[in-house]
């Protein structure tokens, strides 16, 4: 599902991704792990585009990515089955928690506008904010928010989701409801990469578990392996 | 409206505390400061084509002998020409600029003893539909003539009262304006004083006189009323003028028949002081002209202001994310609008673009002008105010799989909207004031109308408060109108398509 091989990226006449390469398979979670600047971040990003990358390939969801510029629409149909999560949520302050949901599914896929609707409330009946579908993004708590945020981005059923420290901005009650979700999503097979500072979380959702330092991987393995023998207490 | 009284106070206190120069401080100063409009061109007083620094024309040259009678030296206060008699008192002592003797001109100012005759002539292209000024009595091919005249002058008011002809009028704030529109084939004819189209008729090539003159009367020079003195000076000097011969070779050297002019003035007829009108009749006769006015300003925002918003959020998002080649362009159209005046702009359009074959009804150029004008301004405002859309918003839009452009259009602009909401809304009142530069190209609205209706009325304070309170019937709504749109935008959006 996910292949990234000898993936190397500069910004700014400076390393932030040295030769890096692995594999996701689907029904997969890999936890993104390391220190502050390590670059899990900028990897997560080349996953669906954001960033664009000097050497190496990235394969996902079924379309490959080449280092350099992408081909015009390329990005558009990968998007589609790659979901992002970020870690400041970025809901869209001007529409309703449904209307977040609804928007890519309508705009993009061309539902009719209550077909959308419907999917949106779905979804946010899944993450157990159904009664406020019309409430604004600002009304919201953070863990509502973060709870909306993957409701949108599950809206285009995409076959891997990318969470980007997903619960760092919450308190632990509130990471505990976004956690909760996300280990669900797991149970269902979801393709999933997550990046995390938090390792119980990433013991408890993730199967696999990479680690980065200075922008190459320093380890990865099994969750329980790796995160077990605890190098990585101080990460 | 306390505000409204204060500005009341110092409009009573303006003209209370006008205290005109009569002779004796003329003389004191050595100056006689006579105004005049060098805009309005031949052969009266226009910059001398030889040393544009000069200025030079019959009415210089009068000025000048009048000045020596008096004992002092002249000195030129340049004034736009219909609104020179405002200059009274304040900027200068007398008004020599081809200013007709009429009713109204008799009862408020004070009128010196005609020194010129001249003549009222209809003109038309060559080649053209009208070629008696009967024509003028039915309508032609395309409706009713469409007539140029200069703003406020004694052709205007001819033009206006003639209820027998098919005409439309149109006023215009430059003397050879209406020459250039009929040249180009905007107006069907024009109407001006004689000697003025005698003076560029070689300009004109394209242009005839039709028929005879058909109307007509004499050029006086304007004093304050509160100057009798200086006044009857003038008078005096001006008969001595006469019976000396030095008026009759001043004109034979302008070419405007020296002996002729001499016996028009020794026969200058009769002419009656208007009544002033009852505040009942001021009201009749200006009310229904004020509102109609007022109707325009209202009619050239509305348009203007949404097309303003529309093409300046384009610009701004072309600019932004457009391609390479077209950044500089638009950077370019937003410097140029807004490194020039409005009032060039909208002459660019109403008189140049007739040249190559695009003439626009006035109110079509008014209306593109505005919008192209505010369009720069609006690109700036909504650049900045996408600019404010944090970039997560961006990228959470392009994760979704949305294109660039469906992230614009419903996740950035919609955002953007509302936070420049205050100062567009601000824009959109100042481009309501804005809309009386318009006048500039024959547009009629509620300032120029309130100017207009002042000068003819002599009732300045009067119309002025009339005026103001049209303008805050109007401004009022259209603060509530933005307030409602703030308001409505707050909301969340039914299917969040808004924008
Ligand atoms: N916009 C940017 N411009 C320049 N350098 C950047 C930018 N963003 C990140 N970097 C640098 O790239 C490197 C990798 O950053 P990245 O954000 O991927 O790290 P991270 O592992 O996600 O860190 P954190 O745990 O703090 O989020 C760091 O050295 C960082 O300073
Ligand atoms: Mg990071």
């Amino acid at each position: 599902m996910i292949t990234v091989s000898s993936l190397t990226k500069s910004r700014a006449q400076v390393r932030v991704l040295h030769d890096v390469s692995l594999e996701g398979a689907e029904g997969t979670v890999t936890a993104l792990v390391g220190p502050s600047g390590s670059g899990k971040s900028t990897l997560l990003r080349c996953l669906n585009g954001l960033e664009t990358f000097d050497a190496g390939q990235v394969t996902i969801a079924g379309h490959r990515l080449a280092a350099g510029p992408q081909a015009p629409g390329l990005l558009e149909r990968l998007r589609r089955d790659v979901g992002m999560v970020f870690q400041q949520f970025n809901l869209f302050p001007h529409l309703s928690a449904v209307e977040n949901v609804a928007l890519a599914p309508r705009v993009v896929l061309g539902l009719s506008a209550s077909d959308a609707r419907a999917r949106g409330l779905d979804l946010l009946d899944r993450v157990g904010l159904r009664p406020f579908a019309d409430a604004r993004p600002a009304t919201l708590s953070g863990g509502q928010q973060q709870r909306v945020a993957i409701a949108r981005a599950l809206a285009m059923r995409p076959r891997v989701m990318l969470f980007d420290e997903p619960t760092s901005a919450l308190d632990p009650a509130m990471a505990a409801e976004v956690m909760e979700v996300i280990v669900e999503l797991a149970r269902a097979g979801q393709t999933m990469v997550v990046v995390t500072h938090d390792h119980g979380f990433a013991r408890r959702a993730a199967s696999r578990v990479v680690e980065l330092a200075a922008g190459r991987i320093a380890r990865e393995g099994l969750a329980g392996d790796v995160l077990s023998a605890d190098g990585l207490a101080s990460a | 409206m306390k505000s409204l009284l204060g500005a009341l106070a110092v409009v009573g206190w303006l003209t209370a505390a006008t205290v005109a120069a009569d002779l004796d401080e003329v003389v004191a100063r050595g100056e006689l400061i006579w105004a005049a409009d060098q805009e309005g061109g031949g052969p009266h007083v226009f910059p001398d084509p030889a040393d544009p620094r000069r200025l030079t024309g019959f009415e210089v040259e009068l000025a000048a002998l009048l000045a020596e009678e008096l004992g002092v030296k002249p000195r030129f206060q340049q004034g736009q020409w219909d609104r020179l008699p405002l200059l009274l008192g304040r900027a200068a002592d007398c008004v020599i600029n081809g200013i007709e003797l009429t009713p109204e001109r008799l009862r408020d100012y004070s009128c010196s003893r005609p020194y010129f005759g001249y003549s009222l002539q209809l003109l038309a292209r060559r080649d053209g539909p009208v070629d008696t000024f009967h024509t003028l009595a039915a309508p032609g091919p395309e409706g009713r003539w469409r007539v140029g005249v200069l703003t406020g002058s004694a052709a205007e008011s001819v033009m206006r009262s003639r209820s027998d002809l098919e005409v439309d009028v149109i006023g215009y704030d430059g003397t050879i304006d209406s020459l250039e529109q009929v040249s180009s084939g905007v107006l069907d004819a024009a109407v001006m004083d004689d000697c003025i189209f005698n003076f560029y008729a070689d300009r004109f090539s394209r242009l005839r006189t039709v028929e005879r003159p058909f109307a007509g009367g004499f050029y006086t020079i304007l004093t304050a009323r509160d100057t009798p003195k200086l006044s009857a000076a003038i008078d005096a000097a001006i008969g001595r003028l006469i019976a000396d011969g030095r008026l009759k070779s001043l004109y034979d050297r302008w070419d405007l028949a020296g002996r002729q002019q001499m016996l028009m003035l020794r026969d200058g007829a009769e002419i009656p002081v208007a009544r002033r009108k009852t505040l009942g009749e001021l009201a009749r006769d200006t009310l229904p002209l004020l509102l109609k006015s007022a109707g325009m300003t209202v009619l050239l925002s509305c348009l203007a202001f949404p097309l303003a918003v529309g093409i300046g959020l384009a610009v701004a998002v072309g600019r932004m994310h457009g391609p390479t080649w077209l950044k500089p362009l638009l950077t370019g159209y937003v410097e140029v609008l807004r490194g020039t005046p409005l009032m060039l702009q909208l002459y660019a359009i109403f008189f140049l673009l007739p040249k190559i074959g695009l003439a626009l009804p006035a109110v079509a150029a008014a209306v593109i002008g505005l919008a192209l004008n505010y369009s720069a301004y609006e690109s700036e405002i909504y650049r900045a105010g996408l600019k404010a859309v944090p970039l997560g918003q961006f990228e959470a839009s392009l994760s979704l799989g949305l294109s660039k452009w469906q992230a614009l259009r419903y996740v950035l602009v919609p955002q953007a909207v509302r936070i420049v909401m205050p100062p567009v809304t601000s824009d959109f009142i100042a481009l309501f004031k804005d809309t009386s530069v318009c006048s500039a190209i024959t547009v009629i609205e509620l300032t120029k109308r309130y100017s207009v209706l002042a000068l003819s009325t002599g009732r300045i304070v009067e119309l002025a408060v009339v005026t103001a309170l049209l303008y805050l019937c109007m401004s009022w709504p259209l603060a509530l109108l933005s307030r409602w749109f703030e308001r409505r935008l707050e909301r969340p959006a039914a299917d969040g398509t808004e924008g």
